[in-house]
């Protein structure tokens, strides 16, 4: 299949006002295929944003490339701009104006005008189900709307390529299941390319043809989900939610030795809130077993007779998450 | 340029949506330069303390310096061009000598109050007791009072009055000689005798009290509505000082746009920053060109004059609001918050207005603060708008104020240019 995408050896280096450097991005190669949607999944922090601002112009990489359709978005970036459309994390729109006027002045300066501008803004308010809203100011908007708002902006273009930088921060349930709905419309009714930046594993896990697992301005794994989560073999997930109590190490390996089938085990200790607050997260035992439904009634058992506070239990079969895990030793949204 | 007309079109749609802005753009500028006009025209027109007169001196002899010293002695708000020309070249003279005919042109513009030439065989003719014509160019109506001729009928009633008494003494010297058969005195005694006569004469005549005093207000135009005057200094005054309001204001709009990733929407459509950069800069510059076109149509309406070269005009609001429009661009990437821009806008325009002059006429002012004045971009386009508005001055004479400003601009736009932060 063609390449949309290519980046080879991506990095970005910002200077500290202290004079020293903070690596964002170290080195990011990238392939993404025409007509899939290729997610960038990570934690906050992980060099996501970065890398989609270096590869839609945002940002000029301190070195390395990316070409979008053949074209380097360092040399050739009018041409390569032509081909995308950029849906950046923030509401990218002037509160000011109303949506029809956000969208017409993004539709000009795409080179559109007349009827055909008219038409364009009207088909995307109607996309986003909002041309009964067209005239009211963007201030006015709820944040669902406004993310809406802000993707139809990214499609003026009708771009055979899109990029989409965390769509979904900060919007109601019903706002985020269609905005998703409308990603894969994209992909499916009208072929285009998707990459989309998420921290969220089960949009990754819904939305991807692949994915590219980010972490400290690495991709450290890179393939479909069956061929990530082979990476971590068949092994279920069970995930305690503890009271405010350390695991001591030799529970940790009583379980381990006592229960047949676990691999390992990771333990999230009670953390304080902040520094102003008596309160702290519960602790988190994370055990990895083969046929974990298994095995669960005897590690209950064990952390029963040690009197740990078993608050909840989750069995969870291999995900992005056990993957990112499993590569890290940290959870997704810690 | 499509694309740069459509954001321009666009920020100027989004500054006119925000009520507040209307205030800031219509409402108090319109105010203030009305009442700071009216005041300034009731205290004495805010022009211009300094009148140049051009004067050639074709005799170059002792009596004709003693002329041009009594000028200066009759009033000390005359500035004779060249002699008394001043580092700030205020006679605009630039490297050329005065010649007749340019000086003809200079008076007969309104570039200068006068022309006064004294004639060769000006003291011959005083010392013989003959008639001799000074040459005085104008534009003021001989038949209303004018400064200039008032001060120049001063000192030559008093310099026809020594003439007389040293025609009279001559002629009484020569009556007593002959009455008394005296031998008769040689020519270089009586000359000698004659010539003392004429400068004690002189020197009693100065030390009578000044027949003349020096008012701004009303001595070109006795008829004119002093308030109007006024305006002359208000209008550019109030005029520079609010298009620094709105066009520094741009810092915070920039910053918004950074933090709302408007401009970083920009930066992903197919655009160059070059485009971007421009567009913005236009945007600041428009809003600043109708900043001033907007006092100057309140000064318009309130009498204000205009000089006589538009373009000229035109010109020196350019160049002023490019040098703002500059100096937004080279702080506003050093800005860090709203609150940080707004203050920073208030004490710029604030000091700088001031101290260049646009509340009041920097010739109030001591040397010092005249000089350190000139730090000030207004100061430069207020000494242009003079030039323009009181001395009928053309596109020549102010080239060095809008050199000047498009240099700082072009300064300023290098920096601003080189550390704008797009991201």
């Amino acid at each position: 299949m063609q390449l949309m995408v290519e980046t080879r050896n991506l990095r970005k280096t910002y200077s500290r006002p202290d004079g020293s450097t903070i690596e964002a991005v170290k080195g990011v190669d990238l392939e993404i295929r025409q007509g899939e949607i290729f997610s960038l999944l990570g934690p906050n922090g992980a060099g996501k944003t970065t890398t989609i601002s270096m590869i839609s112009g945002l940002v000029t990489p301190t070195e390395g490339d990316a070409t979008i359709g053949g074209f380097s978005i360092t040399t050739q970036s009018m041409q390569a701009k032509r081909l995308m459309g950029f849906v950046p994390q923030e509401i990218a729109l002037y509160p000011e104006l109303s949506a029809r006027q956000n969208l017409a002045f993004f539709g000009r300066m795409y080179g559109l005008g007349g009827k055909a501008l008219s038409r364009r803004v009207y088909e995307l308010l109607e996309f986003v189900d909002l041309a009964d809203r067209q005239k009211d100011r963007i201030d006015t908007f709820s944040g669902g709307m406004k993310r809406r708002v802000n993707l139809a902006a990214g499609l003026l273009n009708s771009p055979p390529l899109i990029y989409m930088d965390e769509p979904t921060v900060g919007i109601d349930p019903q706002s985020r299941r269609r905005i998703l709905d409308t990603v894969k419309l994209l992909r499916d009714e009208q072929g285009m390319t998707v990459l989309y930046t998420t921290h969220l594993m089960e949009e990754a896990e819904e939305l991807s043809d692949r994915v590219g697992i980010m972490d400290h301005g690495e991709i450290i794994a890179m393939g479909t989900q069956a061929e990530l989560t082979q990476q971590v073999g068949e092994e279920d997930r069970l995930e305690f939610t503890i009271g405010a109590q350390e695991i001591a190490e030799d529970l940790v390996e009583r379980v381990q030795h006592q229960t047949a089938g676990v691999t390992r085990i990771l333990s999230n200790p009670p953390e304080q809130i902040s520094d102003d607050s008596s309160e702290s997260t519960p602790a988190r035992l994370i055990i990895f077993a083969k046929r974990g439904r298994t095995a669960l009634p005897q590690i209950i058992q064990t952390l029963d007779a040690a009197d740990v506070d078993i608050q909840s239990v989750a069995v969870r079969e291999p995900d992005l998450e056990a993957v990112f895990l499993a590569l890290t030793g940290r959870a997704l949204r810690d | 340029m499509r694309s740069i007309l459509t954001i321009i079109l666009n920020d100027l749609k989004i500054f006119f949506a925000q009520r507040g802005n209307l205030v800031g753009l219509l409402v108090i500028p319109v105010l203030l330069t009305l009442v700071v006009g009216w005041s300034i025209g009731q205290i004495g027109g805010g022009g211009p303390t300094r009148l140049r007169v051009d004067l050639i001196d074709n005799d170059q002899t002792e009596l004709s310096a003693i002329l041009i010293e009594e000028l200066r002695a009759a009033n000390d708000a005359l500035v004779l061009c060249p002699l008394d020309n001043d580092a700030d070249d205020f006679c605009r003279l630039g490297e050329d000598p005065l010649q007749l005919d340019s000086a003809i042109e200079r008076a007969r513009s309104g570039r200068t109050s006068a022309l006064i030439v004294i004639p060769a065989g000006y003291a011959a003719a005083l010392e013989g007791f003959e008639r001799i014509n000074i040459d005085y160019y104008s534009l003021s109506d001989p038949l209303l009072p004018s400064p200039v001729l008032q001060s120049l009928n001063a000192v030559l009633q008093r310099a026809g009055s020594a003439s007389i008494t040293t025609g009279v003494a001559g002629a009484l010297l020569d009556n007593l000689t002959a009455a008394t058969d005296l031998p008769p005195l040689d020519k270089e005694t009586r000359d000698g005798f004659l010539r003392s006569i004429y400068l004690r004469s002189q020197e009693m005549l100065t030390e009578q009290p000044p027949p003349v005093r020096f008012r701004v207000a009303d001595a070109d135009n006795e008829g004119e509505d002093g308030s109007s005057n006024g305006f002359n200094q208000s209008g550019p005054g109030m005029g520079s000082l609010y298009v620094m309001f709105t066009v520094l204001g741009g810092m915070a709009v920039l910053l918004r746009e950074r933090r709302q990733w408007t401009l970083q929407r920009l930066m992903a459509l197919p655009l160059s920053r070059a485009q971007i950069l421009a567009a913005k800069i236009g945007v600041y510059f428009t809003l600043g060109m109708i900043q001033y076109f907007i006092v100057f149509a309140v000064g318009a309406a309130a009498g204000m004059d205009f000089g006589s070269d538009p373009p000229a005009l035109l010109a020196v609001m350019a160049a002023f609001v490019l040098c703002i429009t500059a100096l937004t661009f080279a702080l506003a990437p050093w800005i860090k918050s709203e609150g940080q821009a707004r203050g920073l806008v208030l004490l710029l325009s604030l000091s700088l207005a001031p101290l260049g002059g646009a509340w009041w006429p920097l010739e109030i002012v001591p040397e010092f603060m005249r000089t350190l004045g000139h730090i000030s971009p207004v100061a430069w386009a207020m000494n242009a708008f003079q030039d323009l508005i009181w001395f009928n001055g053309g596109f020549t004479d102010v080239l060095p104020e809008i050199g000047v400003l498009l240099a700082a601009a072009a300064v300023l736009f290098i920096f601003g240019i080189r550390s704008f932060k797009y991201e």
